[in-house]
């Protein structure tokens, strides 16, 4: 007979099985362990504005892909150090990911000057590298396994303006002569020299070229200049300061050419449209992604509603259309090939990506042979009845309308800018 | 070169230290120890560079960017003209910086104090500008600099840079020890105590203070020179990056001015601290601490760390 101590450890025991079974079966997905990312970023210095919204949408990507289960059935984790936006920080956060922190997988940190140090190091290791918005960093180190996500086209530096100079083409009376005026840093004058290679491959004559200091703060002496030459278009390849400086001096001043903006960086940030205002109107000017019914992509709506929700109080651009989208999007590349592979075989990742279209939150990207977008989506959009003191107006379709590529077109140019 | 039983020590100690770093990247494959370490050996370089007139001269230069980056511009412009090996370049850097460092030797002449820091600031900017417009060296565009993926002697590039490093700051260390125990470092601290006395006392201070510039412009180009084989990508902002400059008086300051070994002790320890910082905390906080640690020791240990050992161990004497 089964005593009743004897009954009671037994079911103890039973219970404990049970529950340990029952443990088992209902454990979560994540029994392996971590897929481990890493990076470095720009979250302090020069560039830590942008590198901290390019972190806040990495972060909605990892918290997506780990609901769907993570990659290869393991949780997807980030190990990031902040780069400080100094390119000598670089090199030992990589080899700190890479023997110490044994990540599986890497991606850039933000901007050309902080990916370029990374290079060396990844290239040894012979790694799949997506990289956010470098301009034609892999020019000098060809290496192929290097994965660009920024729109720029297969030849950055001439197709980041290739679309302002034709469209000047296609006006009536056709445009004769071109202003270009450049910062002297590294990003605007490579902008300026490809803008100066389509001007004179498409028959204008430039009339005025020159750069300025970037500690520049007082614009109209510059503007003033170029209006003496009567330029029919003005192509600005500036930073987000001088891009400020440069559109409220060409209003004081009152700027008489046809076509203004071209490469000015900051025009596609919320709260400079907001302080700009009806400034902007009528300047074409580049941008990646805008909210015009041509560009609704799968799932950048939902991505953008996470963003800006995750974005409030962070101090980064409360709306995030220009590089959040695209930080989601070069992780959303490596996940599809990932998944595709059912690998991290570095080898077959790279062969993966090169001849994939993938389908992302900015569109579908195809990568050409040097890394770079096979074809170039350098959008130039043109402001339109922009409004004083309004940020909420740019969130929805109708200010920046694009007008090239033809493919994305949402509408058409008023011509000429200052009418 | 051998004066006393301390220089026998001392020579005995470097020779250590060097084969010691040779043997460590024939065993150690981590290639993150000698990234990290390269960069504080850097800094050493620098901060033992700055001392040479900030410390034993008592000349404060603000513009030590400008002379690591003029080093490193020199490597970049002699590897892309000539493709030069390493040591060439090394040599070119500290001839031209040690040249830039005889020409601020000679400000001296009518500038002191406050008025000398702010002409080296100066010659910082002036320097910058020019380079941001010397398109040979990418301008302020930026040059990229491709390193070989194979090295004889080492299994990586870092560990080569590494051993460069690890001899030049050596070197460096072995001149400032010389130079403070020398004639030429007596004449040094009484320009630093009251030149004009000095002067009158015979102490031929133009001279000892040319001395003293040239060498310590030589040795901060010395340190800018691998820098772009390090980084692989060099534009003017990161190589006039102001936090270079304050890193050299940082260091010195912290870890004593006065005696040779200070800025050596200063530099490993912010150094050390700002890289495992970087790593587990935050890069922005390294400005923080440096700052902190800066009024710290300038309001209550001003003579640094060397000065609060000193003060201990005569007060153990006692």
């Amino acid at each position: 007979m089964v005593s009743r101590r004897l009954f009671a450890r037994a079911a103890v025991a039973a219970g404990a099985l049970a529950f340990a079974a029952g443990t088992l079966v209902s454990a979560p997905v994540y029994a392996a362990k971590p897929l481990k990312i890493g990076f470095s970023m720009a979250l302090t210095g020069g560039l830590a504005g942008a590198g901290k919204a390019a972190l806040i949408a990495m972060e909605i990507w990892r918290a997506d892909v780990n609901k769907k289960g993570g990659l290869l059935g393991r949780p997807v984790e980030f190990v990031y150090y902040d780069d400080a936006t100094q390119p000598a920080k670089v090199p030992p956060i990589y080899t700190k990911l890479l023997n110490v922190d044994k990540v599986d997988l890497v991606v850039s940190s933000y901007g050309t000057n902080e990916i370029a140090p990374a290079m060396p190091i990844v290239m040894r290791k012979k790694l799949v590298f997506p990289s956010l918005f470098g301009l034609a960093v892999n020019d000098e180190f060809k290496y192929n396994r290097y994965f660009q996500i920024m729109p720029a086209g297969p030849e950055p530096k001439t197709d980041w303006s290739k679309g302002f100079f034709e469209l000047a083409l296609e006006q009536n009376p056709k445009p004769k002569t071109v202003a270009i005026v450049s910062a002297d840093a590294e990003f605007a004058l490579n902008a300026a020299a490809g803008a100066r290679k389509n001007a004179k491959a498409a028959g204008f004559i430039v009339v005025y070229d020159k750069t300025f200091p970037p500690s520049t703060t007082d614009f109209s002496p510059i503007v003033r200049a170029i209006e003496a030459e009567k330029p029919d278009l003005v192509y600005v390849a500036s930073y987000p300061p001088h891009s400020v400086g440069m559109v409220k001096a060409a209003r004081e001043v009152g700027l008489k050419a046809k076509m203004f903006g071209g490469g000015m960086v900051g025009l596609q940030f919320a709260a400079i449209q907001k302080n700009l205002g009806p400034q902007l109107n009528n300047i074409v000017n580049y941008d990646f992604w805008v909210p015009e019914p041509t560009l609704n992509f799968p799932g950048v709506k939902e991505f953008l509603a996470k963003y800006q929700e995750a974005a409030k109080g962070k101090g980064v651009d409360p709306l995030g259309h220009y590089l959040p989208p695209y930080a989601y999007a070069y992780l959303q590349v490596l996940e599809e090939a990932v998944n595709a592979t059912k690998s991290l075989d570095q080898g077959k990742l790279a062969a993966y990506m090169h001849k994939t279209t993938f389908k992302t939150v900015v569109g579908n990207v195809k990568f050409g042979s040097n890394g770079e977008w096979a074809t170039s989506r350098v959008l130039m959009v043109q402001f339109r009845d922009v409004k004083p003191n309004d940020m909420a107006q740019f969130a929805g379709p109708g200010k920046r309308i694009v007008l090239y590529p033809k493919a994305w077109k949402s509408g058409d140019i008023v011509y000429p800018f200052n009418q | 070169m051998f004066r006393n039983r301390g220089d026998v020590v001392f020579w005995i100690v470097l020779g250590a230290v060097l084969l010691a770093g040779f043997g460590v990247t024939q065993t150690i494959a981590n290639e993150y120890y000698y990234t990290a370490i390269y960069a504080i050996l850097q800094a050493t370089i620098m901060a033992v560079a700055w001392n040479i007139l900030g410390g034993f001269t008592g000349y404060v230069n603000f513009g030590s960017a400008a002379f690591f980056a003029i080093g490193a511009y020199t490597a970049v412009a002699l590897d892309k003209w000539l493709g030069l090996p390493m040591p060439f370049l090394i040599a070119a850097s500290a001839a031209v910086c040690g040249l830039m460092g005889l020409g601020v030797g000679y400000l001296t002449l009518r500038l002191k104090g406050v008025y000398f820091a702010i002409a080296t600031l100066a010659m910082a900017i002036v320097l910058e500008t020019l380079i941001n417009n010397w398109d040979y060296v990418g301008a302020a565009k930026g040059v990229y600099i491709l390193t070989p993926e194979k090295v004889p002697f080492f299994s990586s590039y870092i560990q080569l840079l590494f051993m460069v490093m690890l001899a030049l700051t050596l070197g460096s260390i072995a001149i400032s020890r010389y130079l403070n125990a020398s004639r030429i470092g007596r004449g040094l601290a009484a320009i630093r105590d009251d030149e004009v006395a000095a002067e009158c006392a015979g102490v031929p201070t133009l001279r000892l203070k040319l001395i003293s510039t040239t060498l310590m412009g030589a040795m901060m180009g010395v340190a800018g020179a691998p820098y772009p084989f390090f980084v692989t990508f060099v534009d003017p902002i990161s190589a006039f990056n102001l936090f270079v400059a304050v890193n050299s008086i940082a260091m010195p300051m912290i870890g004593g001015t006065a005696h040779w070994i200070g800025p050596v002790i200063g530099a490993l320890l912010v150094g050390g601290a700002q890289e495992v910082i970087t790593v587990t905390v935050s890069s922005e906080l390294n400005v923080l601490i440096v700052g902190i640690m800066l009024v710290l020791f300038i309001t209550l240990a001003p003579q640094g760390i060397v000065g609060l050992v000193q003060k201990w161990m005569k007060r153990r004497k006692r």
